[in-house]
């Protein structure tokens, strides 16, 4: 038998670009970034077929630092980030002929997850400090007054996130950060040898199977075999519960803006597409998603 | 008589003959165990999602439910796009190393290369894939980006087996063509290669494996997380099976639990239905060469 390898792959790359001249004349919009916002996006995405079926809406996630990356080297055209771009990065952006223009696009309330079992329902801004925090006094659960059933050795074991994580960045700043001003912790970093996951949802799958777990997602994330933290600014004090409701009122301690970044005002589909993100049917999809709405909208 | 019955030393040599032989059988045995252990595990926490529903309908309510066709139908592109890079560019290569190269320093520095090649870590060749294909080329995030990278990964495994397979043609064939006045091109088109293919086949088997299973080179290159379309040309962004299972499995949640499991299998599946084609094959080649 006599083979033709190059007779076969040209008659093969014929037909692949048979199919590629008869694209359609659709708009495709990159967006990218977030772990926290994705399901959200990947729900706008999966909607809006239904409102403009010649737009579609490519979503990819990989943290807030790989879409902001990516809105820096100008291969997206909508990057999620659930923090804002830091004043260098913007400044390289321009440097590469982008413009970032920061839209709002929704809150996310961060929920602080332990085990079903644990009996410790409430913590303060400073005993979280303590836990995750760099220099914090509380290794263990009976630090924090608590004894947790399943959890022999008493240590804490710390849930956090990888650095390019829009939700570590956010934790870091309001909790640490805070902290660390009032001084109750040295620095406003990390403590080292925190089991640091790579997705929203990892930590919250870990923290419901370890009792000795703690971590921290977004609002999103929870699930009913876990427990969320009841949080307060000052021990002792009154706390919130997270939820859209508190999240939205800014009564919740820990919640932060979500953001969406298009390359200058946006234009043409794009503008369609931030309008109706932002009308009441696409914040009632983010609603529904478990985040709090940008503004006030009443979904049924 | 009595020289040729058992001494106690065969008795013993016996013994240590057979124990090392059932030693090396469970050696084997024990590699088969993982592969069994995971088809039985996916089979039985994912079969049930199995339908022809799930394989040709698009995933609905935020990707937990509904089905994977846009993930089958985006890796069934991206693994013909990346062979059609791929096995004429290895295949030439080979040819040229196995027939035409002399044994000089300069030989043997492409095939030091090209076993470094093999060893390169994905995820270099995806960040390699994201500057050359996606940045500088200015492919954008799509088919051809990601193809292309995973073709450069997989490259060395067609070069090697088909240049292993022609060398495994005897040189007896090519002299007496020679002899017959044939040139070196036409012993090559006429006599080496169609004697090599059932080599060639097997890395190119090798390779639609690998191809298919790739997820870090096509995470940054090609793949989404979600596209609610299918992609009609190689410049458009897909989804894929591999990613699509680490989606649902890491990202997504409330994802019912047979989804990522039927996912799973269904990859795997893919895999060994084309290896098994591709074997079937190379058997039936295999059962016409003439030495």
């Amino acid at each position: 038998m006599s083979m033709h390898p190059l007779k076969t792959s040209f008659a093969v790359t014929a037909i692949v670009c048979a199919f590629g001249v008869q694209a359609a004349d659709r708009t495709v919009i990159q967006n990218k970034g977030s772990d926290t916002l994705v399901n959200v996006a990947q729900a706008w995405a999966e909607e809006y077929q239904n409102v403009d079926s010649n737009v579609a809406i490519a979503v990819s996630g990989g943290g807030s630092g790989t879409g902001i990356a990516a809105m820096i080297n100008g291969t997206v055209d909508i990057a999620n980030a659930s923090r804002s771009m830091k004043e260098k990065e913007v400044k390289t952006a321009k440097s590469m002929g982008q413009n970032p223009i920061e839209h709002v696009v929704g809150y996310d309330a961060l929920a602080v997850f332990v085990h079903g079992d644990n009996p410790n329902g409430t913590l303060s801004i400073e005993q979280m400090a303590q836990i995750f925090g760099r220099g914090g006094k509380s290794t263990a659960w009976s630090d924090v007054g608590a004894k947790v059933p399943g959890c022999g050795s008493d240590e804490i074991v710390v849930v956090s996130r990888q650095n390019n994580s829009g939700t570590y960045a956010y934790f870091r700043k309001a909790v640490l950060g805070a902290a660390a001003k009032k001084g109750v912790i040295s620095k406003g970093s990390f403590r080292m040898g925190t089991l640091d996951m790579h997705g929203s949802k990892d930590v919250v799958d870990l923290v419901e199977k370890t009792p000795c777990a703690i971590g921290y997602s977004g609002l999103a994330y929870a699930t009913d075999h876990v427990k969320m933290a009841c949080i307060s600014q000052e021990t002792g004090g009154s706390c919130v519960s997270p939820s859209v409701k508190t999240a939205s009122d800014r009564s919740y301690p820990i919640a932060r803006p979500l953001f969406m970044y298009t390359n200058g005002e946006p234009q043409g589909e794009i503008k369609k597409y931030m309008d109706w993100i932002l009308s009441d049917v696409g914040q009632c999809i983010l609603v529904k998603k478990g985040y709090a709405p940008a503004r006030d909208v009443s979904c049924g | 008589m009595e020289m040729f019955s058992e001494s106690l030393l065969n008795k013993k040599n016996k013994r240590i003959q057979s124990l090392y032989r059932s030693l090396f059988m469970m050696m084997t045995l024990l590699l088969i165990l993982p592969v069994l252990v995971i088809l039985s595990t996916l089979i039985y926490k994912g079969g049930s999602i199995i339908s022809v529903d799930f394989l040709l309908t698009d995933p609905i309510n935020g990707m937990t439910a509904g089905g994977i066709f846009p993930a089958l139908f985006g890796t069934v592109w991206i693994v013909t796009v990346a062979l059609i890079a791929s096995v004429p560019l290895g295949v030439a290569a080979a040819i040229y190393l196995s027939e035409y190269a002399g044994d000089n320093w300069f030989t043997r520095a492409i095939n030091l290369a090209i076993i470094n090649l093999a060893g390169v870590p994905s995820i270099v060749h995806a960040l390699f894939g994201v500057g050359a294909f996606v940045i500088f080329f200015g492919f954008g995030t799509s088919i051809l980006s990601a193809s292309l990278t995973l073709a450069i990964m997989t490259l060395p495994v067609v070069i090697v087996a088909t240049k292993e397979s022609l060398e495994a043609v005897p040189i007896a064939f090519r002299e007496a063509c020679w002899n017959m006045g044939a040139t070196r091109w036409q012993t090559i088109r006429r006599v080496v290669l169609p004697n090599a293919v059932s080599g060639i086949l097997t890395g190119v088997i090798l390779e639609v494996s690998r191809t298919t299973g790739e997820t870090a080179p096509i995470m940054f290159t090609g793949a989404a997380f979600f596209l609610p379309f299918l992609p009609q040309s190689v410049f458009d962004q897909t989804m894929a099976m591999s990613l699509h299972l680490f989606v649902v499995s890491t990202q997504v949640p409330n994802v019912p639990d047979a989804l990522p499991y039927g996912v799973a299998l269904v990859l795997i599946a893919m895999v060994l239905i084309m290896n098994s084609i591709s074997i079937a094959f190379r058997m039936h080649l295999r059962g016409k060469k003439k030495w």
